[in-house]
């Protein structure tokens, strides 16, 4: 009987090690939510964004927008690496007609535009999305 | 009154805008590339897949994946990153430039010295010679290339005005260049006394007769054939000639080659 216990005690401690073992990433800091790790990604390359809000878009359900310097960025999370992909072409049309980008990185499409033209060499884009995609 | 009568002429009007009349149209780029004067001019640095609402040029883009890749000289647009010397024509293996699986292999018909901000990637080592801190491309081009260049080469129209600060290569190039096999000739000489240079060969010429009549485009090469006081410059399918003597030996001539 007290054998059964201290086994149940165990499977349960090493079901919570697994638990926290996959909320954390190998390096111990990174948050495992696919989108704040893009976002984690980009503060530790020097930007700065804005806190994110949700948004109602036509890219998927789970999004959230907010600003890069004057930078829009989306950023929506899919159940699956395919669902992120074939949001490229939704995610295109959020940019609309202006210079962006929108590409999915795991589950993760990260979609950006720039509106202002406060980037006319690209070079923040291009590090939005070379940060994104680490 | 008046605005009753308009009416029609403005409802007719609005319907032969197109729908997205006023807004620009994306255009897919992948890869840095120039950003037109229109624009605001300059480099657009952004490596991955982009769009922006100004179209491509068809002589310094190719089509990647439906995207423009952009196959000329950054540094003639103040490119300011890490860059590599080439001379003459070349293939581009833009799969390896862009990081993807599509593979394609696009040419640059850039005549003479100028700059990429790629090396040749290592699996192609072997098809370029690094002499003088330039590459040379030393093997056989498909004949997609042969086929291509005459349409293609007018993008050197674009970079001959263009000032910016070109390598200078001053070796001797490679035995194999692209330049020297495919350079062509277009013109016949009449027994000239000429100098001729290139930005890839440098010929001289010494003849008698004060005849000659040179079309030579950036990069375009001259033969010297055995017999003497003939010299056949052939530039693609194009021949110029101007005060010609012997207009139907010429071509007799160059299809035996």
């Amino acid at each position: 009987m007290r054998t059964n216990l201290v086994r149940g005690l165990l499977l349960a401690l090493l079901t919570s090690a697994a638990v926290l073992a996959t909320a954390c990433d190998k390096d111990g800091g990174a948050p495992s939510d696919p989108r704040a790790r893009v976002v984690d990604a980009w503060k530790k390359g020097g930007l700065t964004p804005s806190a994110l809000t949700a948004a109602t878009v036509p890219v998927g359900k789970d999004c959230q927008s907010g600003t890069v310097g004057a930078i829009d960025v989306l950023l929506c999370v899919y159940p699956s690496p395919e669902e992120a992909k074939a949001a490229e072409e939704p995610g295109l049309a959020w940019v609309g007609d202006t210079t962006g980008a929108a590409q999915a990185h795991g589950t993760v499409l990260v979609g950006i535009a720039d509106r202002k033209k406060s980037d006319p060499s690209g070079r923040t884009i291009n590090q939005l999305m070379k940060l994104a995609r680490n | 009154m008046r605005s009753i009568v308009l009416v029609p002429f403005v409802l007719l009007a609005a319907l032969a805008q197109p729908a997205d009349a006023g807004r620009g149209k994306q255009v897919r780029y992948i890869g840095i590339h120039p950003v037109p004067k229109s624009h605001g001019g300059g480099l657009c640095y952004i490596e991955g897949p982009h769009v922006h609402i100004f179209p491509a040029n068809k002589l310094e883009y190719r089509d990647h994946v439906d995207h423009h890749y952009f196959v000329g000289d950054p540094v003639a647009y103040g490119y300011d990153g890490p860059r590599y010397a080439y001379k003459g024509h070349h293939p581009i293996h833009v799969h390896a430039v862009v990081g993807d699986d599509h593979e394609d292999v696009e040419f640059c018909y850039l005549d003479g010295p100028h700059y990429h901000a790629f090396q040749p990637p290592p699996a192609v080592e072997a098809d370029f010679e690094l002499v003088g801190d330039a590459y040379f491309y030393v093997a056989e081009p498909p004949q997609a290339y042969v086929t291509a260049r005459p349409a293609m080469v007018k993008v050197n129209t674009i970079y001959k005005p263009l000032v910016y600060t070109r390598p200078v290569i001053e070796v001797e190039p490679p035995e194999g260049w692209i330049g020297v096999r495919f350079a062509a000739p277009a013109v016949v000489v009449e027994r000239p006394a000429a100098a001729v240079v290139t930005p890839g060969i440098r010929a001289e010429i010494a003849v008698p007769m004060p005849s000659i009549s040179v079309d030579i485009g950036l990069g375009a090469g001259i033969v010297v054939h055995d017999r003497p006081g003939v010299y056949h410059k052939h530039k693609h399918h194009k021949h110029k000639h101007h005060r010609h003597k012997h207009r139907k030996h010429k071509h007799k001539k160059w299809k035996r080659r």
